[in-house]
């Protein structure tokens, strides 16, 4: 338990995305709407970015199976961002702090939850490379962990204002589930401020989708 | 892992082991005695434009940037690191596209440059674009001036 608590002040930022955001930070200034739907939660969250090195966003995030969900504040720090002429690589360092409640009956008291999680990408115009660990502590409802990993590829290189499409593989690893690991097939399409991403999990089979504008 | 799962990973490999993977990997090598390669911290917040700058600067025509030009505007043409897809390109569009002093805009994501039109009789100074690209997310390599950008 002490340590749970020294890891959760340690990050403080809590709720990591469950998805290899695209550009977790935004610019000075900009507001970004992300809806994501995985075969663990169904989350939305707003977040505004008022420097290049963080964003701070109000997230609610439904843990379906657990009936449970956790509304909290998202920090997200850009840790490290490497540029060169063809890719950009970034660090991000994402936490939260918020309440967790029960959904669908479940008569279990609200409780403090937190999380922590660490995203990483590599990009290119036609290739894509991605993890994201998180670790969800939400009290009496119950904690977990997860890690994935993404890997992207562009069959052509869209210009501005084109439509991007990119076929992608993800692979989580939820130790709680009862398939630890699973593998997730998902095309993105990406053009102007709007990304579409749509996919079906092989394993455990459930429909990803994720959604992400920046205005 | 059922089958199909398993069936995946030799895909994935077949599909990164193509020709335009190959292109990619020789574009690269080719280009990499040209290329900047920076490494930001994030508490580096002083803007700076790259000391090493490609002459490759070449506007970018678009009808508003046709209109700006028309109108008298200069031109600006900026290398930027960094940019791989739309996201870029909207970032810069708002963090430029609401400064005063500029009249057209446009992030070819072909080109990786930042294309600006200046009102007439206005203008931004190198470290005060450099700056603005950081605001965006973003880091300016080089910045090329009119007539050079229209090609003259």
């Amino acid at each position: 338990m002490r340590a749970r608590v020294q890891l959760l002040l340690l990050l403080f930022f809590a709720v990591g995305s469950a998805a290899v955001s695209a550009r977790p930070v935004s610019y000075v200034g900009g507001w970004t709407f992300i809806e994501e739907s995985n075969r663990q939660s169904t989350a939305a969250l707003i977040h505004y970015t008022p420097s290049p090195s963080w964003s701070l966003g109000l997230r609610n995030e439904w843990v379906r199976d657990a009936d449970y969900a956790i509304t909290s504040l998202q920090p997200t720090y850009l840790l490290k961002r490497w540029f060169g002429q063809e890719y950009q690589a970034n660090v991000y360092l994402q936490g939260g702090l918020g309440v967790a409640s029960g959904t669908s009956g479940n008569p279990m008291s609200s409780t403090t939850a937190a999380t922590a999680g660490v995203i990483a990408d590599w990009e290119t115009r036609r290739f894509f490379l991605g993890y994201n660990a998180r670790y969800i502590d939400a009290g009496h409802f119950g904690d977990n962990a997860m890690q994935l990993v993404r890997m992207g590829w562009a069959p052509y290189e869209g210009d501005t204002q084109d439509l991007h499409t990119w076929l992608m593989l993800e692979i989580d690893h939820r130790p709680e589930s009862a398939d630890s690991v699973s593998v997730t097939p998902l095309l993105r399409f990406f053009r102007g401020p709007a990304l579409l991403e749509v996919g079906f999990n092989i394993v455990d089979p459930t429909p990803l989708i994720n959604f992400t504008y920046r205005f | 892992m059922n089958t199909i799962t398993r069936s995946l990973i030799p895909l994935l490999f077949i599909l990164l082991s193509t020709p335009a993977w190959s292109q990619h990997g020789q574009e690269h090598q080719h280009e990499h005695e040209h290329e900047h390669e920076h490494e930001e911290s994030v508490s580096d917040s002083a803007a700076g434009v790259a000391s090493a700058a490609p002459a490759t600067g070449r506007l970018t025509i678009t009808p508003e940037i046709e209109i700006a030009l028309a109108n008298g505007g200069t031109a600006v043409v900026a290398d930027v690191l960094g940019v791989v897809c739309d996201f870029c390109a909207v970032a810069m569009n708002k963090i430029f596209g609401k400064q005063e002093e500029v009249a057209a805009v446009y992030v070819d994501l072909d080109t990786k440059a930042l294309n600006l039109v200046f009102k007439p009789g206005a203008s931004l100074d190198d470290d005060a674009i450099a700056a603005l690209a950081v605001q965006a997310g973003y880091r300016i390599a080089a910045v090329h001036r009119s007539p050079v950008v229209l090609g003259s």
